[in-house]
């Protein structure tokens, strides 16, 4: 798709600014701009060269709702996915079950869901696994104290030049929320108050651009999904 | 390719304005405010940005929402050395505006009566600041033939699609690609 001869690439370059690419040729740009410095260099050569153009375009007064909208959108990403503190940090009882899973890889959805179902209820946990588009199970996923944990349970890389996003569907929402960028290491948690786990609450994980989905909803395809359910029913 | 780009050597035109690259940097390093400030700012501007290329409020409001989070997100990113911080900002926004302008169907043509005829007025031009920059893509510009330019300014600021531009100059789709990109080389051998 992204010609390797210099003068066909500088002219996709060129018209990838111009903007008259059509969806997926822009989209095909854009992934392999991470990926190709070539193709980088002749984009940011080409803004250059055209961007006083957009001074053609005449002011114009925003909605006054905007910026409001605009400051609740980053409050509502604000809170990073981020990598589990040390377990040393935390008390010492779920740190063996988490490891146990990040090694038990083999181990089928049903197997993991019975193994949740025996420890020890601290209040209303919710638990759910999510599994890829053949029903792999890939990430355990464990609601407490008003956030969230992950570990994976079948670690496997990500795909060059592309990251994995966390979102959360609560009941009757149309738009999936934020969670932020999911870590290389297979294991993250989400501090309570950004998004409040329920029973039914579905859980995605998207493949996205660097950075995460330009445009605050899944862009990329959806890795794993799974629904949240009191762990005792699983 | 960095050593051929034309306008990243030249001295930064006195504008005298607001430093936006300062509230950028201040954007990327998290200080409170800084987004509104850079919003406060740039906002008139770059949603003119995203009219013209949409031509519709609700839609240039959903494509500058989009692109601020995108500038706030990635606003680590934008690097003084490589170019200024309003193109960068105004690339952001083209950015989100195309996307949107995508989604919508682009690709039907169109006769939007809001897009008018000023657009293609030789006059047009000399609403390009007067940077120095600016100046040279100017005589650049001017230098083209007139459907040439059309075409660049057609997609570059209003977004149309090959499809739309040659609807709307009434010329076969095939020819208007062709002039494009003839004259986005020219463009580009004469700003070297």
């Amino acid at each position: 798709m992204i010609p390797s001869d210099a003068e066909a690439l500088d002219l996709l370059a060129a018209e990838h600014v111009l903007g008259t690419l059509d969806a997926r040729e822009a989209e095909a740009v854009r992934r392999a701009l991470p990926v190709n410095g070539a193709l980088r260099e002749a984009v940011l050569a080409w803004e250059a060269r055209l961007a006083p153009l957009t001074g053609l375009a005449p002011p114009a007064e925003p909605p006054p709702g905007l910026l409001p909208r605009i400051e609740a959108s980053l409050a509502a990403e604000a809170a990073p996915v981020v990598p589990m503190a040390p377990r040393t940090a935390r008390p010492a009882a779920p740190g063996p079950f988490w490891k146990a899973w990040a090694i038990g890889s083999s181990a089928v959805a049903a197997g993991l869901a019975l193994f949740l179902a025996m420890r020890p209820a601290e209040g209303p946990r919710m638990t759910t696994v999510l599994l890829s588009s053949r029903d792999q199970p890939a990430w355990l996923v464990e609601a407490e104290g008003g956030g969230l944990r992950l570990a994976s349970v079948n670690p496997r890389p990500v795909e060059a030049g592309r990251v994995q996003q966390l979102w959360a569907l609560p009941n009757g929402a149309t738009v999936p929320i934020s969670l932020g960028l999911v870590p290389e290491g297979g294991q993250a948690s989400v501090a309570p108050g950004i998004v409040r786990p329920e029973p039914g609450m579905l859980i995605e994980i998207s493949l996205e651009p660097p950075g995460g989905s330009p445009t605050g909803r899944p862009t990329g395809p959806v890795l794993f999904i799974g629904r949240l359910a009191p762990a005792r029913l699983l | 390719m960095a050593d051929t780009n034309p306008v990243a050597h030249l001295p930064r035109p006195d504008e005298g304005g607001p430093d936006i690259a300062g509230m950028l940097l201040g954007v990327a390093a998290g200080e409170a405010g800084a987004l509104r400030r850079l919003y406060e700012a740039q906002a008139s501007r770059l949603f003119g940005v995203a009219m013209a290329i949409l031509r519709d409020r609700d839609a240039a409001a959903d494509a500058l929402h989009d692109a601020m989070v995108r500038i706030a997100r990635r606003a680590g990113q934008f690097d003084p050395a490589r170019g200024e911080a309003p193109a960068w900002l105004a690339a952001v926004v083209r950015n989100a505006a195309l996307d949107l302008a995508r989604l919508r169907g682009r690709e039907s043509p169109t006769d939007d009566p809001r897009l008018g005829d000023a657009v293609l007025a030789p006059e047009a031009l000399e609403r390009i600041a007067l940077s120095q920059q600016s100046l040279r893509l100017r005589e650049c510009l001017a230098a083209l033939e007139p459907r040439n330019r059309d075409g660049i300014v057609l997609a570059f600021v209003h977004g149309l699609s090959h499809a739309q531009i040659a609807a709307r100059l009434d010329e076969p789709l095939g020819t208007v690609k062709a002039w494009i990109r003839r004259g986005l080389l020219r463009l580009k051998g004469c700003l070297a």
